[in-house]
């Protein structure tokens, strides 16, 4: 109880300190910003998001379309609203489930036995030894293009990310005497990964994934332009550019719509994340 | 310092070998039949069974496999079946645009990112600082294609100061420069963002490091501080990412390439891999990926060669 | 010596003077930016854009349009396209030719045509080579069918031949003689070189060499001296591979090509205000787009829940939409200017939610249904594609749309690549064509199931149909077959059409350029303005 109390004071405390920092604190209104509207898009948005309106197409920003309409004479804000919620969804689920076996396999490398460190350290090497766009490529041609096979991608091909610096965290924090003499007095093994080591690692990881997330968004974006991401009619920021690319001759504006809110976000998480690791952990890039 | 390298290299030919077999299978278990693909809407299926066969498809996997490697020891890389040329020719044909044009992609984010990076940390939690940072990481979202499309109509259409597509007349070095000077910004527009925000970073945790507090403790002046001893190991972990941000690079060139219709190895992987056409896609694949191990490795090698608290741990 | 010595000063006088001169010159140009007229000047250099890169020089293994651009530049053919709006074809390498019965077809050389290379005079000796080796089995070429029931070539004279086929093949006159298998190759140049060539020839006999091909960047070639049609317009064609249409764009108007087609929803903003010294012309095309339905599979063999599908899909929106209203509603398959042609359709083209509903009640599935539409990932079927998701929802189809990239589209109603062609529903496909009515019904008979019948349409009666029109040779009976043909498409249900697109190209008024009605370049009769 005593220790829950703490880490909620901690916490607290930490966003008392980002709130003077004023790039943390900008990054800060930014991602509230950002996640408010996406969670509140059905709320806020003027317009269905795949009502078509083939009359009122490719209109330029009015009173009635803040950031004019696509080329179906869909309204681009409330598109970009939705948009949010994918790239959130694409975001938390790609990025969580990358952490925990990223979380699980750095720590299995750093504690378990050498042999099992370099296969899981061989394994690292080689996802990243592929250009991302053309592992995305080559799984896209294989599954088809969707939500879940972007997720998919994302998730394999930053676990090495973590799992590199879960591993040297739990080879630092393995040496420490103290858990030299529970291991020696035969706590177990999974105690100590979780009671110890977890709680340790978890912190500057999360740090990590916040500062992952824009470029998560970006990459999704990216496939979307090369026509292998969301499914039509879902609206994605990707998707947004996609048809912007398309349309660039004729008007500027989904081009526009859809990097406003990338750029945006980018900014957020950046400097949250930077102000949150100069806070906590500032050797924390070492590791990556 | 002999062991380490030596160690990293036969680890980096592993890597390179895993990666090849695994993009391998994930290629065969595709839906399409590259030899359809290649011969286009008019083969019949005797056509496209006899293709096949040459082109090695009906043999079990881990054999076609095992041929490649066989083949790549005398330094055959298979034969691309339409064209009727060496795999070779074709990836070493195109290779040299991409290497280029990430190299002044690089050069070009460097020289402004760099100076950029130590000006902020140099000016801390100013407003400079702030309006560098928002900035910087302004330029790292801009997605490769749209700095590209709208640097072609900014300055090809309408300034006319750059030649907008291809890669310039073989033998003439400045049209060839010309032609890189719009593709290198697209793709070092980003880096510019990565690099500042890093140099920064470092700087500022190398300004804080016993061996500079002491150089000031001794009374040299500021500038020789920065210039000469913290920059130099500030500048340290660019290296080691423009090493691992290899992937990234040859991912932004793979766009790059398709928007401003230059030659490459990343438009060369996308077109075979769309058209199925394996033998590239083989090709091109191992040479990018041995591209990209040699940069880590080098990356690695010169960081623990340059850095004197990691050469001592070796 | 001393000779010597006069003659040569005033020669490096001269040289220095005209140094000074052009270097002037140039620097200039490089000040005002005007360096390519200077260039203009040396050489005239046609720059131009092809959507793909060549891929063989040999016509047995031709590609398509891309390779045929380049082949027909540097090869002779008895007769060529004609230039203009309207199909036809002109005399090239045939001093004569006609069609002497209804399987026989008479030809005569013009004397004195030479293949560059000291390859000699062409012959009909050549003609037979070049037409009889496409069917050669053990050559594999991949054009084999454009020939249709040709038997033979005989010779009749140095310069005389005729072209003997089995059936009557009327299409010979459309898509084989003025196109890939009616490139006339040299006889010996092509058995020194082993019986076919890849991507260097050696030889040409049209208006052009080949030079060099530099790979995804452009191909060039120069010309041929020795042309028996006179001198070639330009210097040097220099031919861009640039599959994006928005960069084709931007590179016409930075300089760097100087004819292109261009994206139909760029027409109207570039009609309102065009490049200076350009021109805008818009052609049809003969490319065909519709939404197809697989009747084989266990929802869609519902024939009355085709028939809703068929009046739920709105063309006039999807052209706004899709083709920025530049293009036409289609008939059929067969493009207007072509025999078979279609004046009308039998469903309108805009939708009709009564009809839609009374078919769905017919089917028994007025309580809604749904189904997967495929469609390959290019930016107009997307579009497309969800223009057909709302109008359909609207009666209670709810149309889920799968994405594909293009390897694993084109393979998708491939009945010898796993079983995913009994799962395809819907598809939103896309073919292209050459100018005979055959070309665009031979892919929806019963032995293309599987292959590019994805539909897996099948009536003995269509089948009997395509044979039959392909062996007739009265162009008021081959009409009506064809006609008969899509009428029959259209009341299986399986098909809804939607456009033949078009071909807008644009081209600076310093060239003067020769096109195929359907939009397609003719290099070898492009010619410079003025």
């Amino acid at each position: 109880m005593a220790r829950s109390q703490d880490k909620g004071g901690a916490v607290i405390d930490i966003l008392k300190r980002i709130i003077h920092e004023p790039l943390g604190f900008l990054g800060l209104i930014l991602v509230t910003l950002i996640v408010i509207s996406a969670v509140l898009a059905s709320v806020i948005s003027p317009y269905d998001p795949i009502a078509l309106n083939i009359v009122d197409r490719l209109q330029g920003p009015s009173s009635r379309h803040l950031l004019g309409t696509d080329q179906l004479g869909r309204d681009l804000f409330s598109r970009v609203l939705f948009g949010g919620q994918v790239a959130l969804k694409v975001a938390l689920v790609s990025i969580s489930v990358a952490l925990g076996i990223g979380v699980l396999l750095g720590m299995l490398a750093g504690f378990g036995p050498k042999w099992l460190d370099n296969i899981i350290m061989l394994f690292f090497d080689t996802i990243r030894s592929f250009p991302t766009v053309m592992f995305a490529l080559a799984t896209v041609a294989l599954v088809g293009p969707s939500l879940g096979t972007v997720i998919a991608v994302i998730i394999v091909t930053s676990i090495p990310n973590y799992g590199r610096v879960v591993r040297t965290q739990t080879l630092t924090i393995k040496s420490n005497q103290f858990i030299m003499a529970e291991r020696a007095m035969g706590v177990s093994t999974r105690r100590i990964l979780f009671v110890h080591i977890l709680p340790n690692v978890i912190g500057p990881l999360i740090i990590l994934a916040s500062m992952d997330i824009p470029t998560v968004i970006a990459l999704e974006a990216g496939l979307s332009f090369l026509g292998m991401g969301v499914k039509p009619p879902t609206p994605s920021w990707g998707s947004i550019l996609n048809d912007g690319y398309t349309l660039i001759r004729n008007t500027p504006w989904p081009i526009i719509a859809g990097s406003i809110p990338l750029l945006l976000i980018t900014l957020g998480f950046t400097f949250l994340g930077e102000s949150l690791r100069d806070l906590i952990d500032p050797k924390l890039r070492k590791g990556i | 310092m002999l062991l380490y390298v030596l160690k990293r290299l036969a680890l980096s030919i592993v890597i390179v070998m895993l990666a090849v077999t695994a993009l391998f299978c994930m290629i065969h278990l595709v839906p399409g039949d590259p030899a359809r693909i290649l011969l286009g809407p008019r083969a019949t299926p005797e056509l496209i069974a006899s293709m096949s066969t040459r082109m090695g498809l009906d043999l079990p996997l881990p054999v076609q496999i095992l041929r490649f490697f066989g083949n790549l020891f005398t330094g055959d890389l298979g034969m691309d079946i339409i064209t009727n040329r060496p795999v070779a020719d074709i990836v070493f044909n195109q290779l040299p645009y991409t290497l280029w044009l990430i190299f002044s992609a690089i050069l070009f984010a460097a020289l402004i990112g760099i100076p950029l990076g130590c000006y902020s940390a140099l000016h801390r939690n100013t407003w400079a600082d702030r309006v560098t940072g928002i900035l910087s990481v302004g330029c790292i979202t801009a997605p490769a294609f749209v700095v590209a499309l709208y640097s072609l109509l900014i300055f090809a259409v309408t300034l006319h100061w750059f030649p907008a597509v291809g890669a310039g007349d073989k033998g003439d070095f400045r049209d060839q420069a010309a032609h890189l000077v719009l593709p290198a910004f697209a793709i070092g527009l980003s880096w510019i963002g990565y690099l500042s925000r890093l140099v920064r970073a470092s700087m500022l945790e190398v300004m804080g490091e016993n061996h500079i507090r002491t150089a000031r403790a001794y009374g040299l002046p500021e500038r020789t501080v920065v210039y000469r001893y913290a920059l130099k190991l500030a500048v340290l972990p660019t290296v080691t990412v423009i090493g691992v941000g290899m992937g990234f690079l040859l991912s932004a060139a793979l766009f790059t390439e398709i928007v401003f219709a230059r030659p490459g190895i990343g438009k060369l992987i996308f077109d075979s891999i769309t058209t199925r056409n394996y033998p590239v896609v083989m090709g091109s694949v191992l040479i990018s990926t041995i591209l990209f191990v040699i940069s880590t490795t080098v990356s690695d090698l010169v960081n623990a060669w340059l850095d004197p608290r990691i050469r001592a741990a070796l | 010596m001393k000779n010597t010595k006069h003659s040569t000063i005033p020669a490096t006088d001269t040289d220095r003077r005209d140094f000074l001169k052009t270097s002037g010159v140039l620097g200039l140009a490089a000040l005002t930016g005007a360096s390519e007229i200077v260039f203009a000047q040396d050489k005239k250099i046609l720059k131009i854009r092809t959507y793909a890169d060549m891929r063989s020089l040999d016509p047995a293994y031709s590609q398509g349009v891309v390779d045929e651009e380049i082949q027909s530049s540097i090869y002779s053919k008895l007769i060529q396209y004609k230039p203009g709006r309207e199909w036809g074809y002109v005399l090239d390498a045939a001093e004569s030719i006609e069609q002497a019965d209804d399987t026989h077809i008479k030809f005569r050389l013009k004397p004195g045509i030479m293949f560059t290379g000291g390859f000699g005079e062409m012959t009909a000796e050549d003609v037979k080579y070049s037409y009889e080796r496409i069917l050669d089995e053990s050559l594999e070429s991949t054009n084999t069918p454009d020939w249709g029931s040709l038997k033979e070539v005989t010779v009749e004279s140095k310069y005389e031949g005729a072209i003997v086929f089995n059936d009557p093949y009327p299409p010979a006159w459309n898509i084989a003689l003025p196109y890939i298998v009616g490139n006339i190759i040299s006889k010996k140049a092509w058995e020194e070189a082993g019986g076919k060539v890849d991507t260097t020839t050696p030889c040409a006999s049209g208006p052009y060499m080949h030079h060099e091909w530099q790979p995804k960047q452009k191909t060039i070639l120069v010309r041929n001296p020795d042309w028996h049609g006179g001198d070639a317009a330009f210097d040097e064609i220099h031919i861009f591979p640039i599959d994006d249409e928005n960069t084709a764009q931007i590179a016409y108007e930075s300089g760097d090509i100087d004819c292109t087609r261009i994206s139909l929803g760029s027409v109207s903003n570039l009609k309102d205000s065009p490049p200076d010294n350009s021109t805008i012309e818009e052609y049809p095309s003969l490319y065909y787009v519709w939404v197809g339905m697989n009747v084989e599979n266990e929802t869609m063999a519902n024939a009355n829940l085709r028939k809703a599908i068929q009046h739920c899909i709105d063309v006039p929106s999807i052209l706004q939409a899709s083709y920025f209203g530049a293009a036409e509603p289609s008939t059929g398959i067969i493009a207007p200017g072509l025999i078979g042609h279609r004046p009308q359709g039998m469903v309108p083209p805009e939708m009709n939610i009564e009809k839609a509903r009374e078919y769905l009640a017919a089917a028994d599935l007025s309580d809604g249904v749904s189904v997967t539409l495929d469609i390959l990932n290019k930016s107009a079927n997307v579009t497309t594609a969800q223009v057909v998701q709302a109008t359909c929802a609207q009666v209670g189809i709810s149309v889920e749309v799968n994405l594909h990239e293009s390897g694993a589209f084109w393979s998708l109603g491939d009945s010898s690549a796993g079983e995913r062609y009994k799962d395809i529903q819907l598809i939103l496909n896309r073919y292209s064509m050459a100018p005979d009515p055959s070309y665009a019904t031979a892919w929806f008979v019963t032995s293309q199931k599987g292959i590019w019948n994805w539909e897996r349409y099948s009536d003995p009666q269509f089948d009997e149909l395509e044979a039959t029109a392909k062996a007739t040779s009265d162009p008021a009976q081959r009409d009506e077959m064809y006609r008969k043909m899509q009428d029959m498409m259209e009341e299986s249900g399986a098909y809804r059409f939607i456009t033949h697109e078009a071909t807008p190209v644009i081209y600076r008024n310093t060239i003067n350029p020769a096109f195929r009605p359907d939009g397609l370049p003719l290099l070898r009769s492009f010619g410079a303005a003025g």
